[in-house]
């Protein structure tokens, strides 16, 4: 058959809106895929084998075994439905998309859909949705027995539907994650593990940072809302256990906000959802773009420094923030509790290495490649202009992480601050000066890293965070684990790492620390010494990296 | 009446670090026409054809499809384009007819019935109309390619940009291809296209132009290219009865032979002069007393010539 000249015109596009993802070619074609009867048939019979079973024998136990009135035998069941449900989604639902994008790259296909004329966030949306809609149709199919377990054990939808609600959110940002890492990572099974490892962590590494002040990041689990939620579903006497124990536990506070939990965990993951989608939305427009802009970038970071702030200083004169606070509410009776001064300083110690660790992240994020600048150089060389436009993806990320680096010493200052000069240390307060010395240690950990990938690429870093970064503070704990008179030399190796740094600064800095006499003596040289060092290094690092700039824009200069 | 310009690259450079994998590469092409990119591996085509498509931001450069700049209004570029492949991928878990209609969809052709006539025809279009129903991952190689040619026709695209797409097919399927894009030609649609089969690519474009290692060596009608690049080469087999090592080495010492070689009674030089020049050559061989049985020229083809850019390759 010929093609008919008539009929040769530029077809019309039909745009529908990003939100009718009904009408989104990409889901549909994934509904198409994933939904189809014989591989659906088997997730959904294993799926309610499985529900139904939970439900069947914990209703038996509930009503035959431990004799419970009916209303808390069914209320039994609600827990365990939703770990189920949440295993669905956020470990298979997250599998799924990440294995699924790297699937799309590995093909080769995923140029098709680049060049689809749909919008990239109708793109990200459509790989969201579609690619783990089999574990959304599992999903569904569990709750039948979910809303019989409400309905019957009569829980009340002020309880239910914040949690339902969070566990959504908590979906979305789980796939977000699992979208940006397929998107990134080339390796399927790298992928898997990353996106599968980064959820295991957030629900195991992460609680333990809350515990010493950085209240936020467990606002990136459901836990805090399924916490609040669970008098609600637990039959009537597990529940008043329960509920004795949340009134012991802190509440949640933004600044000078009481905000309920599950309003506080969607604005937390909402900025999350935001800056991934961001990420992804770039990387659709231009496969070779950074995964943020430097404007985006120095703002997710000034926005996590709020969170972080926002919940932890509140927390501050009540106590809670403290971790012996739990363990004496648990433990011990009577109100003589204090905090002790170590306490104070390992988390200052602790907020500025987590904000030493971000920085580097979005360091990484927004630093370009020595082949970004090259190219970036000879285009506006082409162009007759003089310099790289400050908001290029080519242009330096120098002065964004100088910026960041304030942003972090700040916030870190004034976490410090309102720790120390709190009404559990009186007599302490901490002058201006430390605020000098916490931009000294994050300008020159955060610059030193970024001159270097900036200078020398990726795989230099990644080398100097292992024998820089890591190796030392490996021998350190060897050394102070073998044997107490190696202590201070366990303290002077560690301090090599600009990891450290940040803790050695607050052990340093801070009138409240309480060290012992050898290590009080040890500290504060290495502290002094090494930064020093890192700051002479990075100073050389910055000097090289002007010089590498300068031999790109020459020699674009040249070839123009 | 003048044509205008479908596809309008100016100064276009890709580096990958230190390599320039296209180097200030300048051409256009008329509405109409079907384009062909020759060059031996490393030239730039698939470079070339992946900033046309969108899939890559060149270094710099300036590059006008139907009258969009692709660098500043990219989506409005993507609905205009067909790109093809080289080694056209196709997902495996999606039949041929679900695999076509996913596109029409995503560039928003009409209700599912005017999608489903559209992919018909296309499917019909590469004579696959029998394989509808097969799944992406069981068809054969040549199939695959026809199925990703029938995807890229489904917008109805003004620039079809299509890397290789004979690679994989057999000599029928080769010459419905051929049919097909001359079809599309016709209709208005510009087609660039590539390939190693260089005799075809002559065969079924209007135009020429021939890459390596970035840079544009020649362009224009293939007779225009094949003198920019062949000159007035020729190859020159002679037959004689006797005394083939001295005839050797007397038709060494001309200035005019190179590449000479001896197979069996044959003496086979290339030859670059004029017919004055190559008729001196023969006068001087029956001079010399060489009985001669046969005399053959042969200009150099497209292969040859090609073969010769892709040896500069590699002595550079």
């Amino acid at each position: 058959m010929s093609v008919d000249p008539v009929k040769f015109l530029l077809a019309e596009p039909q745009n529908p809106s990003c939100w009718m993802i009904w009408q989104n070619a990409i889901f549909r074609r994934y509904c198409q895929s994933r939904l189809r009867s014989k591989g659906l048939g088997i997730a959904l019979l294993i799926t309610i084998l499985i529900a139904g079973f939970l439900f069947f024998i914990l209703r038996a136990i509930g009503l035959d075994r431990t004799h419970l009135n009916p209303r808390d035998a069914e209320r039994g069941v609600l827990i365990p439905l939703l770990v189920f449900q949440a295993l669905i989604l956020f470990v298979l639902g997250t599998a799924q998309v990440s294995g699924g994008m790297t699937a799309e790259a590995d093909e080769g296909v995923i140029d098709y859909q680049r060049l689809l004329p749909m919008s990239p966030l109708q793109k990200v949306l459509g790989y969201l949705f579609g690619l783990p809609v089999r574990e959304y149709v599992m999903f569904l199919s569990t709750l039948p027995f979910t809303a019989w377990g409400l309905w019957k054990g009569e829980v009340a939808l002020g309880v239910w539907l914040p949690l339902y609600a969070i566990f959504i959110t908590t979906t979305w940002t789980y796939h977000l994650t699992g979208l940006l890492t397929g998107t990134v990572v080339r390796n399927r099974r790298w992928a898997f593990l990353v996106s599968i490892g980064l959820v295991f962590g957030l629900y195991t590494v992460v609680p333990q940072m809350a515990r010493f002040g950085l209240v936020f990041f467990k606002y990136l689990t459901i836990t805090p809302v399924f916490f609040e939620s669970m008098p609600g579903l637990l039959p009537r006497t597990a529940a008043a256990v329960v509920a004795t124990g949340q009134k012991l536990a802190p509440e949640v506070r933004f600044f000078g906000l009481n905000l309920p939990e599950a309003v506080f965990t969607v604005f937390c993951q909402g900025g999350v959802i935001l800056a991934f989608a961001a990420m992804l939305c770039r990387r659709w427009r231009r496969n070779e773009s950074l995964l943020l802009g430097k404007l985006w970038a120095v703002g997710f970071f000034g926005w996590i420094q709020i969170l972080l702030l926002g919940n932890a200083l509140p927390l501050i004169d009540p106590g809670n923030l403290f971790p012996s606070r739990e363990v004496a509410r648990r433990f011990l009776a009577g109100s003589d509790w204090a905090p002790k001064a170590i306490e104070a300083v390992g988390m200052s110690g602790l907020y500025g290495m987590v904000t030493l660790l971000i920085l580097y992240a979005m360091t990484r994020v927004i630093t370009p490649s020595i082949d970004m600048q090259i190219r970036g150089w000879r285009r506006v060389r082409k162009q007759n202009h003089g310099s790289l436009p400050l908001f290029a993806d080519a242009s330096s990320s120098i002065g964004w992480v100088a910026v960041m680096a304030l942003v972090g010493a700040f916030g870190w200052y004034v976490f410090t601050h309102a720790l120390i000069e709190s009404r559990w240390f009186p007599g302490h307060f901490v002058p201006l000066q430390v605020l000098a010395f916490f931009v000294a240690v994050l300008m020159s950990g955060g610059l030193g890293f970024h001159a270097l990938l900036e200078s020398k690429g990726g795989r230099a870093v990644a080398l100097a965070t292992i024998f820089v970064g890591l190796v030392p503070l490996m021998i350190g704990a060897i050394l102070s684990t073998s044997s107490n008179r190696l202590l201070p030399a366990a303290l002077w190796v560690s301090g090599i790492s600009p990891i450290s740094s940040p803790v050695y600064a607050a052990a340093t800095l801070l009138s409240v620390s309480e060290l012992p006499p050898d290590l009080a003596r040890a500290a504060p040289i290495a502290f002094y010494f090494w930064l020093t060092i890192s700051s002479v290094v990075t100073t050389g690092l910055i000097v090289r990296l002007f010089i590498v700039r300068e031999g790109i824009a020459v020699r674009a200069s040249g070839e123009s | 009446m003048q044509k205008s310009t479908a596809i309008d690259i100016r100064y276009l450079r890709v580096d990958y670090g230190n390599y320039v994998a296209v180097d200030d590469l300048t051409l256009s092409v008329s509405e109409g026409e079907v384009f062909g990119l020759v060059g031996p591996n490393g030239a730039g085509k698939t470079s070339t054809f992946r900033v046309l498509a969108t899939l890559m931001e060149p270094t710099y450069g300036e590059v006008i499809l139907g009258g969009v700049d692709i660098l500043e209004n990219i989506e409005a570029a993507r609905r205009i384009v067909g790109y093809m492949p080289d080694l056209a991928p196709v997902p495996s878990d999606l039949k041929v007819w679900e695999f076509l209609e996913f596109h029409a969809a995503a560039y928003g052709l009409g209700t599912r019935a005017q999608r489903r006539d559209r992919v018909a025809e296309c499917l019909e279009e590469v004579g696959l109309t029998g394989q509808r129903e097969s799944w992406c991952r069981e068809i054969s190689r040549g199939q695959t390619q026809r199925v990703v040619l029938a995807k890229t026709l489904l917008h109805r695209p003004k620039v079809l940009i299509l890397d290789e797409p004979a690679s994989g097919l057999d000599p029928l399927a080769r010459r419905d291809l051929r049919h097909a894009l001359r079809r599309l030609a016709a209709t208005g649609a510009t087609v660039f296209v590539s390939s190693h089969i260089l005799g075809e690519l002559a065969e079924m474009c209007s135009s020429l132009c021939v890459m390596n290692r970035g840079k544009l060596l020649a362009y224009g009608s293939a007779d225009d290219v094949r003198a920019q690049l062949g000159k007035n080469e020729k190859t020159i087999t002679v037959r004689i009865l006797a005394r083939h090592e001295e005839a050797a080495s007397w038709l060494g010492e001309q200035g005019s032979v190179y590449d000479l070689r001896i197979t069996g009674q044959e003496l086979i030089f290339g030859f670059e002069g004029t017919a004055d020049g190559q008729a001196d050559l023969l006068e001087g061989m029956i001079q010399m007393g060489f009985r001669m049985s046969a005399f053959q020229e042969k200009h150099s083809s497209f292969e040859d010539i090609l073969v010769r850019v892709a040896e500069t390759n590699r002595i550079l």
